[in-house]
């Protein structure tokens, strides 16, 4: 394994001794197959262990490790050192308060994920008639999904939380109310979902302040997103959602919960 | 990073319980192809304000007589509108295929029981259309038709 | 002063038990308040990085009974039968009810749940979702989670101590990470669902955060660890990285080469006989091992590997079923399996052992539980099939959760006073450690001498006296671990002395693993000694129980129940 050497910048900030975030340089041997984690588990380990930054699952599926690398987000457990020069600057997330060197604030982020009510809702009248909207159960207790139903929403399923879409978004960096791409998936992901009857209930947040409309498209998410979920895709697909949602609203005005819609 | 974002982007509604960094915008956001071209899209917005303002100009032209309107025929063939026709054409080239290029994926995969055809027919059908109301305007414009 | 808050039961570990228990107690009793307390945001737990599947009676052609009976023999006869029962009956209902809450299962033709092939399970019975089985499931149980009120979610605590009053489990102290402070979270029950243990090792597909916390803690507080000898290598991991490649890959049809290009599990005799790739993870790792051993391994720049071939699958195949494997080979190996075969070798994946607890998950300490990976119900004896464990979090788990809730509901709380001086004795210890500059010891260097001595001791194949060089670096480095040196003197988001405290929970579990498997003088399941290839079940079908005591670890046993299926040669 051929090794070499390669500086990198990283953000250091500690609330109790530093007013703003500042920059330190640690020049470090590195092998070739590393990647940008690798980099920064080996200063951790052998050369300042007060460096704070998260990871766990180092193979790109656990959504720890996001982070801005020369200005981009970044998942650096599966970014290339070998795609980068002498210099590498590793900084925390954009668009995020930060808590400590490259450590950023969720919980902003985990209350836009709850906003969207992220879990399967179904009519209170579980009973009735199979239809459309209260598709049939298999003898085992489990719905009955076509392979086609499953494909309609198993890409915006494919999220793993890792904000690299809020880092990239600009949108996200100009208005603190915009629920932003993962959150906005994740609610059309279930709006999606065959076995799903909470359109309505989602329509309601998505209509709101800051939310779908105030997407104008810039389609950053999806450039950066690790997993191809494509979340301006999702974002998009539920604003002509609850366009028609608006409109069809206008000619019947929903007694109690209606259906339909975008499904 | 390439200066500050908005001081309360995502930000929990309970502040943190030790002070925080204020939040920055990526370095990219100027400097990255991706977001020049972004911003470039936005900046059309402008040329459209412009070219209805032309507009506006050009009707009320209409109702000012027939001296007014002949002056502001004049005036739309100087250099400085032309070139500026040109780069309003080539904003909305630019925007028509920029939108063009998304419009697929933003189609739901079923509205109400009917699903949209798959997205390069989609995208085709745009395109076809834009050709086939580009020329029929050119019919029109070159009295072919009407 | 340390911070009180009150609830009536706490969960230790925010993956697949911990969440399945939360959300059990959470609907059985909508007014009980339940605290999640995890070190990392739920979603980031390691049930995220489980690939292939989860097992559960499904099809026409299966039953309870042959569920069962894989269980029990893919155990090497040292699981517990009662909870092998219990389990494999519970299994279609847990997984029925996840598909409810929206977890995206992949489908047959008719949108029934599609079931494929696993290793040592005579039937295709593992429920799948491509292959992010583990992802998907985390995911469900998070998101459902949310819905209920009465779940109080600490994020990023790190749990360091159980709290312990007048017999009885009534809490833990929990440090934030974020401030660095310690708080007293108390209540009625405590159940510990903090995963497994695979950083003792170097070469594992375990993440970070998998350092066997919760082990130590009920360890700590007097509680056996049993079976801990049995850690399960998987035969499919990256070199180099241990990243894991799915045994769905061998479901789905691949096969395991030589540097020949024979199928050394049908060419040569490993014991798996006609199931081949589909035998059990144990015969496999051995076989793997052994076929490098006479020279038919692959030399790379990681040591020798093994090929997994899936080229003759196809690429449709391969997207479909098995996408997320050819995308960590190609960030990962930098091959596509497609065109290529994957080098593997095998990889520590899984501790059998764990918490001694009953089939309801409650230890020998009144109100403390434990379910999942950290627990040791002895459903997967000396070794596991693949894709019993994720069933295993969901069934235990909330088994765990509605148990807890009724141990709970009969059980005086604790003084806010006594458990607070407690956590203010351990907050003690942990500012003490934090910033010691005074100390000489490096955790990186410690932790690395571990993981060697791990590895060199308690591998695939152990001898006895590679064991008792391990208990004794062990015992060695324990010593050491006082010793430590911190630079971080910060409080906030302070990662160093979470490390730190990591290691000693990992020093701990170690040397129980080590003294466990020195002390079995056999060969069962995972727990392959050379000076001693047979099993021997005269002496050895019982569970080792592991005690700690002030002098090093006590062994103690405990009988196996053994029920309909009568131990015999284990041949497939």
């Amino acid at each position: 394994m051929s090794e070499s050497k390669k500086t990198f910048v990283i953000t250091r900030f500690d609330p109790d001794k530093d007013e703003v975030p500042k920059t330190q340089e640690y020049e470090i041997p590195v092998h070739e197959d590393w990647k940008v984690l690798d980099a920064i588990n080996f200063i951790k380990d052998e050369v300042d262990p007060t460096i704070s930054h998260r990871w766990s699952c180092r193979m790109a599926v656990c959504g720890s490790c996001g982070m801005m690398v020369n200005g981009e987000p970044k998942l650096t457990c599966k970014t290339r050192l070998s795609d980068y020069g002498d210099r590498v600057i590793v900084e925390p997330l954009a668009n995020f308060p930060v808590i400590r060197d490259l450590v950023s604030e969720l919980d902003g982020f985990m209350e836009k994920f709850q906003a969207v009510k992220p879990w399967v809702i179904r009519a209170k009248e579980e009973a009735g008639a199979v239809s459309a909207s209260n598709p049939p159960k298999s003898s085992k207790g489990t719905f009955v999904q076509s392979a086609a139903e499953l494909a309609e929403f198993k890409q915006f399923s494919l999220c793993i939380n890792c904000m690299l879409c809020y880092a990239a978004c600009p949108v996200v960096a100009n208005e603190p109310e915009f629920l932003g791409p993962a959150a906005i998936a994740l609610g059309h992901r279930y709006n999606l979902d065959s076995r799903d009857q909470g359109l309505d209930e989602r329509n309601e947040v998505f209509r709101g302040e800051g939310t779908v409309f105030s997407c104008s498209f810039a389609n950053e998410c999806s450039e950066v997103c690790p997993k191809n979920v494509d979340p301006a895709a999702a974002v998009n697909q539920a604003k002509f959602g609850a366009v028609i949602d608006w409109a069809t609203s206008l000619v019947l005005p929903r007694p109690g919960a209606s259906k339909e819609g975008g499904k | 990073m390439a200066g500050p974002a908005h001081p309360k982007a995502m930000t929990p509604s309970k502040p943190g319980r030790t002070r925080t960094a204020p939040p920055q915008m990526p370095a990219s956001w100027w400097s990255h192809p991706r977001i020049r071209t972004y911003l470039l899209f936005d900046a059309t917005g402008l040329v459209y304000l412009l070219l209805g303002l032309v507009a506006l100009r050009v009707i009320w032209a209409l109702g000012a007589g027939p001296e007014v309107w002949d002056a502001t025929l004049a005036s739309l063939s100087s250099p400085l509108y032309v070139a500026f026709h040109v780069i309003g054409l080539v904003s909305v080239i630019f925007v028509g295929v920029r939108f063009f290029s998304f419009f697929p994926k933003s189609q739901p995969p079923r509205i109400g029981p009917a699903k949209p055809p798959p997205q390069p027919v989609i995208l085709a059908g745009l395109y076809v259309a834009w050709i086939g109301v580009t020329v029929l305007f050119g019919l029109i414009l070159a009295g072919r038709i009407f | 002063m340390v911070e009180v808050s009150r609830h009536d039961i706490i969960i230790v570990g925010g993956g697949a038990a911990g969440l399945r228990a939360a959300i059990a107690a959470a609907e059985a009793d909508p007014s009980a308040s339940i605290a999640l307390v995890s070190k990392v945001y739920p979603m980031r737990s390691h049930t995220v990085s489980a690939e292939g599947g989860a097992a559960g009676v499904a099809r026409e052609d299966d039953n309870f009974e042959m569920h069962g009976q894989d269980t029990v023999k893919g155990s090497d006869f040292l699981g517990d039968q009662d909870v092998i029962q219990y389990f494999v009956e519970q299994a279609p209902k847990e997984l029925a009810l996840l598909e409810n809450w929206g977890c995206p299962w992949s489908r047959n033709d008719d949108g029934s749940v599609a079931t494929r092939a696993f290793g040592g399970m005579t039937v295709k019975r593992t429920w799948y979702a491509a292959d992010k089985v583990g992802f998907h499931m985390l995911h469900t149980l998070f998101q459902h989670s949310m819905q209920f009120e009465n779940i109080v979610r600490y994020d990023e605590y790190f749990v360091s101590k159980l709290l312990v009053e007048d017999g009885a489990c009534r809490g833990v102290a929990a440090l934030d990470i974020r401030t660095g402070d310690m708080h007293a979270i108390v209540g009625r029950a405590v159940i510990l669902a903090t995963g497994g243990a695979g950083k003792i090792f170097p070469f594992t597909t375990n993440g970070m955060i998998k350092t066997g916390d919760g082990m130590a803690l009920a360890y700590r507080a007097g509680v056996p660890l049993k079976d801990m000898e049995f850690v399960q290598y998987h035969p499919t991991g990256l070199p180099g990285t241990g990243i894991l490649i799915t045994e769905a890959t061998r479901g789905e049809g691949g096969h395991l080469k030589n540097s020949e290009g024979e199928r050394f599990l049908v060419e040569y005799d490993y014991g798996v006989g006609q199931k081949a790739e589909l035998g059990p993870r144990d015969m496999i790792s051995r076989a793997s091992i052994l076929e490098m051993e006479a020279g038919r391994g692959i030399q790379g720049s990681y040591g020798e590997y093994v090929h997994l071939d899936l080229t003759h699958l196809g690429e449709e195949k391969i997207m479909s079923r098995l996408p997320m494997v050819r995308e960590l080979c190609k960030i990962y190996a930098g091959m596509d399996p497609v065109h290529q075969p994957i080098p593997v070798r095998p990889v520590v994946h899984y501790m059998m052992g764990g918490v001694d607890t009953d089939i309801d998950g409650a230890t020998t300490l009144p109100g403390l539980y434990a379910a999942g990976e950290v627990a040791c119900v002895s459903l997967n004896g000396a070794n596991r099939l693949g894709s019993n464990s994720l069933t295993e979090c969901l069934v235990f788990g909330a088994r765990a959760g509605l148990h807890s809730l009724e141990f709970a509901k009969g059980s005086a709380a604790g003084s806010d006073d006594g458990l607070r001086a407690q956590a203010e004795e351990e907050a003690a210890r942990v500012d003490a450690l934090r910033g010691r500059k005074k100390g000489g010891e490096k955790i990186a260097a410690i932790r690395h001498e571990m993981t060697s001595a791990m590895e060199s001791g308690c591998g695939v194949f152990r001898r006895q006296e590679s064991m008792g060089a391990a208990v004794e670096a062990l015992v060695q480095l324990k010593g050491r671990v006082s010793d430590l040196r911190l630079e971080d003197d910060s409080k906030v988001f302070n990662t160093e002395v979470i490390a730190a405290l990591e290691l000693h929970n990992m020093l701990d579990v170690a040397e129980v693993v080590a003294v466990s498997a020195h002390h079995r003088k056999e060969s069962r399941g995972a727990h392959t000694c050379r000076d001693f290839e047979r099993r021997d079940d005269q002496n050895y079908l019982y569970h080792t129980l592991c005690y700690h005591d002030p002098s090093g670890p006590r062994l103690d046993k405990k009988d196996v129940t053994l029920g309909r299926w009568e131990p015999v040669e284990r041949k497939y």
